[in-house]
């Protein structure tokens, strides 16, 4: 079968405006290039004058012959004043769309394995990690409790193991356990420490512009790892941003990362400033 | 994917129908003019004005040279496809629901509604030279559908051009010869009308989509039911991929209960099936109301879908569909 070569207009368009000085509206062009036709033209939309721009890229394909004849054939009923090649108004490239697959059953089962394998092996590392001697318990279990070496001990070990991770945090703002109020009171200086340690995966993004949003700043964080908790700072009474934020990441490593990565990072042309979270000081 | 819209009707799709190549796709609507398209970039050749009702199925020859059409206009035209002229046009007593050419192109079929006091019938004409006399021959053979309570809602017509499959309003499937006009066998598989019937590629099995909310399998030969699919709305229709098990469902619910009953997102998509599995495996989304017509490219590479929204989208696949593995 002989085949023959047609060609084929694909249509990809859009339209950016342009300001022209002048009167007259320039002449329209038509441009073939590196496989594209564009087609520039001119008209009034209104008061302002609109500089549209075609770019059709141009295939060559190979069809059989019966295919090839068909593609000559000349347009009829409501399409016979269209130009060649599709026609706008009846032909619209739609928005992506994907197809969605669903996975069987078991695959579903074993991704739920997947997630709790992970967790446990996790779990034998270090999930789990006493505040007082270090071990692998909970302090609450932690059979030193009562003796000398919490009392003595805790201060120095606190800066030691702030590296922990996933355990809660059991000491809030108000509440002190009875265990620990002694230590409390006797070294002030480590309360905030303590009860930020969540604070040591926590980064200070500043130098942020007045109109950043929260979803901007999870967009630029997100790649690095998972998010706990995301904080930007606004004005109360506008809701502006007040040009600084607070990022607390799941895992340490990770904000490490980000750190590196965003620090001098241009977001919005403002060049970010990226830091450790710094302790809170005691105007509170 | 980036799915290519076509809006050249104004109502919703009834039926759209690649040629044999894949290199022409047909679509007809509710409003009366059948357009075609290039599938490949979706400009719109031509529509073919004449009907003066709804359009409920068209066909295309073997050859793309001719489209038959039927409407609720009573009548089933016969066009050039080439310009778009109308051939030939034959006045029915009632509405026609199907319209079918044989494989060769040498006979058409056509069937009408039961309505106004006439029951259903199926013609069967002679196609091979079309003029605009073609309303007053007489057709080669005429079926009644004997039972007042059942009427033809789809059709398909096998290779060797001796028989013919029927499905009707009450969900039974009828096979025919076309040589005595009797029924040879029938089953009744489904509770609901069934909507459309599509062929596999090489006739040896077809799809029927059905309102009782499932799509079967069947042999062509004995109408054996192979697989059954099924969704939870109805299915208006179905195809076969014809490189892959794959089938395709279009449904949604009914038009007119799309006002009554919530809407949930996710029910008017395309649903892709493993034929043999009968699971479920993927959805494409994109219409905004049910699918009435689905069909595969010849080459498998891409589809599309017509629905009540009145538009007809042209999907190819992506990459990730050919690598697709079925797990099993």
């Amino acid at each position: 079968m002989k085949m023959t070569a047609v060609e084929e207009l694909k249509s990809s368009r859009w339209a950016d405006e342009v300001e022209l000085e002048g009167g007259a509206l320039p002449l329209p062009t038509e441009v073939i290039e590196n496989g594209y036709k564009i087609l520039t033209e001119y008209k009034f939309e209104g008061e302002k004058k609109v500089k549209v721009v075609r770019m059709h890229k141009i295939e060559k394909r190979i069809f059989s012959k019966s295919i090839a004849v068909r593609k000559t054939w000349k347009k009829f009923g409501e399409s016979s004043n269209d130009k060649p090649g599709p026609n706008p108004a009846t032909t619209i490239i739609a928005e992506d769309v994907y197809m969605q697959y669903i996975t069987s059953k078991e695959e579903d089962n074993k991704q739920e394995d997947d997630g709790l394998d992970k967790l446990k092996s996790l779990g034998e590392k270090a999930a789990v990690k006493c505040r007082t001697c270090n071990g692998e318990h909970w302090t609450t279990h932690c059979p030193w409790k009562d003796t000398a070496l919490a009392g003595g001990k805790v201060p120095d070990d606190k800066k030691g193991i702030s590296g922990t991770n996933g355990e809660p945090s059991k000491t809030g703002n108000k509440y002190i356990p009875p265990s620990l109020r002694e230590g409390a009171v006797r070294t002030r200086s480590d309360n905030p420490n303590m009860n930020r340690r969540d604070d040591i995966s926590a980064l200070r993004i500043a130098n942020l512009g007045e109109d950043t949003t929260e979803q901007e700043i999870e967009d630029l964080v997100k790649p690095f790892g998972p998010v706990q908790k995301l904080f930007l700072a606004r004005d109360k009474i506008t809701g502006a941003c007040k040009g600084f934020g607070y990022i607390h990441f799941k895992f340490k490593g990770d904000a490490a990362k980000a750190m590196q990565q965003l620090h001098g990072y241009g977001h919005n042309h403002l060049i970010l400033i990226v830091d450790w979270s710094k302790p809170q000081q005691h105007n509170n | 994917m980036k799915p290519l819209m076509l809006h050249g009707h104004e109502r919703a799709i009834t039926q759209i129908k690649y040629n044999r190549e894949g290199d022409l796709l047909f679509s007809s609507s509710k409003d009366n003019k059948p357009n075609v398209w290039y599938s490949l970039n979706g400009e719109r050749l031509g529509t073919f004005n004449g009907h003066q009702g709804a359009v409920w199925c068209i066909d295309v020859d073997w050859t793309t040279t001719r489209l038959i059409s039927g409407g609720g206009d009573n009548t089933c035209r016969i066009w050039d496809c080439e310009t778009g002229k109308e051939i030939g046009s034959i006045q029915t007593k009632s509405s026609v629901r199907t319209c079918l050419f044989s494989y060769s192109g040498n006979m058409a079929l056509y069937s009408t509604d039961r309505a106004m006091k006439n029951n259903c019938e199926i013609f069967i004409i002679d196609v091979r030279t079309v003029d605009s006399s073609i309303g007053e021959a007489d057709p080669i053979l005429t079926i009644p559908i004997p039972s007042s309570d059942t009427r033809v809602s789809s059709i398909l017509w096998d290779s060797l051009e001796e028989t013919i499959i029927t499905g009707h309003e009450d969900g039974a499937l009828f096979q025919w010869d076309i040589k005595t006009g009797k029924s040879i066998k029938s089953v009744k598989e489904h509770s609901l009308l069934i909507n459309d019937m599509q062929w596999n590629k090489d006739g040896t099995m077809f799809i029927t989509a059905s309102k009782d909310n499932t799509a079967k399998l069947f042999d062509a030969l004995d109408l054996t039911l192979l697989k059954t699919y099924k969704t939870e709305r109805p299915v208006n229709s179905a195809a076969i991929s014809p490189i892959f098990d794959h089938v395709v469902l279009g449904g949604g619910q009914d038009a007119m209960d799309v006002t009554t009953t919530s809407t949930r997102v996710g029910k008017f998509d395309s649903r892709f099936f493993h034929m043999v599995f009968e699971e479920e495996f993927g959805r494409v989304k994109g219409h905004f109301g049910p699918i009435n017509s689905v069909a595969f490219h010849p080459d498998g590479k891409s589809y599309s879908s017509g629905g009540e929204d009145g538009y007809v989208r042209v999907h190819s696949f992506d990459p990730p569909y050919f690598e697709y593995n079925f797990d099993y």
